[in-house]
């Protein structure tokens, strides 16, 4: 098991694929840890590409700093993972609080990368996402690491992959109660207690920067992802249906061939952004579709967008 | 070695040998944190913070006292020697950078307490299939779930505005505190043919 140091910290990393082949850096979410990209790592090797994964300081296998985490600190460990993937082309993405970090690095070191995806992602915190996020944070406070487990999982997956697992939820929250520590959730959880919103920034993010949103997602909704199409020039936003927070754990065949195509068309010049929107297929391999015309996407139900 | 109690008991349950062990050294740690809670705690409470010392000095005792009688003992020659080890790395050590003396202390204690209660996982050192109904893994379960609550004092005090100015000898003083409480952990879970991962 491979460590980076940053300062007096171990952080655990991973490399996989052919050490030429361009490369996608994954990022975790709050609760996460990097086993879960298992699928991300085979169907992106197949695709040859080479992929890096790794615990954030204070998650999983990485050192956990007993008292403050600051997010500065998440971007200087990623900027040394980079560092680690020599000159090759580096696409960068990232879940929830990962895509945070991600779109924080693409605003201090965007040179660097040739493509970035954010997933179930915020730039602010809007009035319902910073109670939501109190309402976490009280509820491991008091409940554990397995009562905010409790919290997340309705709220961030489908009915249609819950529904076989109700009975066995506890081998699935099982691992992430193992390896995430209460103490260390809440110091990642409290790195946003001065959190300042990256809103103004992002239109210096200049790489082609294609954001995913799921369509029922209740935690990140569509509103906060249209700040980052709105505000980074070359982006593009692609809703994943009938998906939620999660869906990089739900639906991992289909956005890690979302992720291959991306930078896919990046690298062979046919990327344009033009902050359009698209519906994502159902499946891997399937054809987008264009947002149909005249309608607000940020509305659930079918209303014409008002002209401007 | 294992990150996992056992091999379990036929019923399910923690071998009594390693039992033995990790109960003696949570009651080692959380009794001493019980002793020091009382020694802070005064007569009559002035200070709405006192309250919250009179918990942590009573929950630190239920414990001790959960433990002693959830525990199935057996004979251990060991454990004379260790917890001499324990009871020593348990006392205060002073603070570089850091005049005031009942400052100091509080630092100290709150600390020790962060590090026990947070860098101790019992409950997660169960197997799967631990027997849910043996007294011994619902006491670790219950000491987990009650640390995680306990820290939270902890965590408001050195982490707030009070210890502002003194943030980095508190933090490297939590550090070396969390290093040292891991240390003898670890060093006892191995000597049962225990590692965590």
């Amino acid at each position: 098991m491979p460590f980076l140091s940053h300062g007096s910290y171990r952080i655990r990393y991973e490399l996989d694929g052919p050490t030429d082949a361009p490369a996608y850096v994954l990022v975790n979410g709050l609760t996460q840890y990097s086993e879960l990209w298992g699928a991300y790592r085979d169907a992106l090797i197949a695709r040859r590409f080479r992929v890096a994964t790794f615990d954030l300081l204070g998650q999983g296998a990485s050192d956990k700093p007993a008292l403050f985490i600051n997010q500065d600190d998440h971007v200087a460990v990623l900027h040394r993972l980079i560092g680690e993937l020599g000159d090759g082309p580096i696409f960068l993405s990232g879940i929830s609080f990962g895509g945070l970090i991600a779109l924080r690095y693409a605003i201090e070191h965007g040179a660097r990368l040739s493509g970035l995806v954010p997933m179930s992602c915020f730039a602010e915190l809007s009035p319902q996402l910073l109670l939501i996020g109190n309402a976490l944070r009280t509820g491991l406070i008091l409940g554990g690491t397995g009562y905010l487990q409790d919290l997340l999982l309705p709220m961030n997956l489908s009915d249609q992959w819950l529904k076989p697992l109700l009975d066995k939820l506890d081998s699935v929250k099982r691992q992430g109660w193992l390896v995430n520590d209460v103490y260390a959730l809440q110091n990642l959880m409290e790195s946003f207690l001065d959190f300042q919103p990256l809103t103004p920034e992002l239109s210096s993010i200049t790489v082609p920067t294609m954001i995913l949103n799921g369509e029922f997602d209740f935690l990140t909704p569509r509103a906060l992802h249209e700040t980052l199409r709105l505000e980074i020039p070359n982006s593009a936003l692609v809703i994943i249906p009938r998906a939620y927070h999660a869906f990089t754990l739900e639906k991992a065949a289909l956005t890690a061939d979302l992720l291959a195509r991306f930078a896919e068309d990046v690298m062979a010049g046919r990327w344009q952004g033009n902050k359009a929107v698209w519906i994502a297929p159902e499946d891997a391999g399937g054809e987008f579709s264009p947002f149909p015309a005249g309608y607000d996407h940020l509305r659930a139900i079918p209303v014409q967008r008002a002209v401007t | 070695m294992s990150a996992f109690f056992g091999p379990l008991e036929a019923d399910g349950r923690v071998p009594p040998h390693q039992q033995t062990r990790v109960a003696a050294f949570l009651i080692s740690a959380h009794g001493a944190l019980a002793r020091q809670f009382a020694f802070a705690l005064p007569a009559k409470l002035d200070a709405a913070w006192q309250t919250e010392l009179n918990a942590q000095f009573y929950r630190e005792s239920e414990i001790v006292s959960l433990l002693m009688r959830a525990t199935a003992w057996v004979p251990d020659l060991a454990l004379g020697h260790m917890a001499v080890s324990w009871e020593m790395a348990w006392l205060p050590a002073p603070i570089e950078g850091l005049a005031d003396h009942a400052r100091g202390q509080a630092i100290q204690l709150a600390t020790l307490a962060h590090a026990i209660h947070a860098g101790i996982r019992p409950a997660a050192l169960l197997p799967t299939e631990a027997n849910p109904k043996d007294p011994f893994a619902m006491a670790l379960r219950r000491i987990e779930f009650e640390s995680s609550r306990l820290l939270q004092a902890q965590i408001l005090f050195l982490k707030g505005p009070d210890l502002q100015p003194f943030r980095d000898a508190v933090s490297a003083v939590l550090e070396r505190r969390h290093a040292e409480v891991r240390r003898l952990w670890h060093e006892t879970l191995d000597s049962i043919g225990v590692a965590p991962s």
